[in-house]
């Protein structure tokens, strides 16, 4: 088995925009779908970590490489596009993450970005 | 408890260069730093990735989802792995991240997980 990050990327949404769904019916539809997906991950043993992040500007650099740590407000990297909230799964293959993959995006209404982790700590 | 992504940022190109005396040095620092954050109670998960280019990205919100080889941001540099930590405030987060972001040679991003992720829903 393997583990595969399964990271939601978009740009950053605010709750004037029901946080990106557009209405409170398609956000609390999406919620109940991404929830019925997470059952499933459960269900299956597929299931490693997930979670939803904080909004970007909420993010700090921290750089402990010289005597004392240097700490900057923002993300490392500018971009107008981020994570917003990841998944780890443990499968057996990288067919079966894009495939989960796949029905999660649908879920969550975004897109997913896949990849292997090379080995847990 | 709060939880926190320290997430580390690096290219490929760092990662090919890197001399082994010092990789090593990484290695054993990162190990003993994990160690820290099991005894500590703070660690949740921690994971190093596959190289950028294994990444791939998928939109499963139309009939057919769509896959493209690659990743979703054309950065130069991309996470390279992370931790999730729990701790009981940013504060606390960040010295975390200073030790670790020593312990790994670069600097650590730190983003706070949303206090009720709709993944726990």
């Amino acid at each position: 088995m393997t583990h595969y990050l399964m990271a939601v990327m978009g740009a950053p949404v605010t709750a004037d925009d029901f946080y990106g769904y557009g209405s409170k019916e398609e956000m609390e539809q999406s919620f109940a779908e991404t929830g019925a997906f997470n059952d499933q991950l459960k269900a299956d043993g597929q299931w490693v970590f997930a979670g939803g992040l904080a909004p970007i500007d909420k993010t700090t650099v921290v750089d402990g490489q010289g005597a004392s740590p240097v700490v900057t407000d923002g993300p490392f990297l500018e971009t107008k596009e981020h994570i917003g909230g990841f998944w780890v799964i443990d499968v057996p293959d990288l067919e079966t993450a894009q495939a989960l993959a796949a029905t999660a995006s649908k879920a969550c209404r975004g897109v997913i970005e896949v990849r292997p982790f090379d080995g847990l700590a | 408890m709060p939880q926190y992504l320290m997430s580390v940022h690096g290219s490929d190109e760092d990662y090919a260069t890197i001399d082994p005396a010092q990789m090593q040095q990484m290695f054993e620092d990162v190990d003993a730093f994990n160690q820290q954050l099991h005894a500590d109670g703070a660690w949740v998960f921690g994971g190093g990735l596959e190289s950028v280019s294994t990444a791939t990205v998928v939109d499963g919100q139309s009939e057919q989802p769509v896959f493209t080889d690659g990743p979703y941001l054309e950065t130069k540099e991309h996470i390279g792995g992370f931790w999730v930590i729990e701790a009981p405030d940013l504060d606390a987060a960040l010295k975390y991240a200073a030790a670790g972001s020593k312990a790994c040679q670069g600097p650590v991003e730190v983003r706070p997980f949303q206090p009720e992720p709709p993944a726990e829903a």
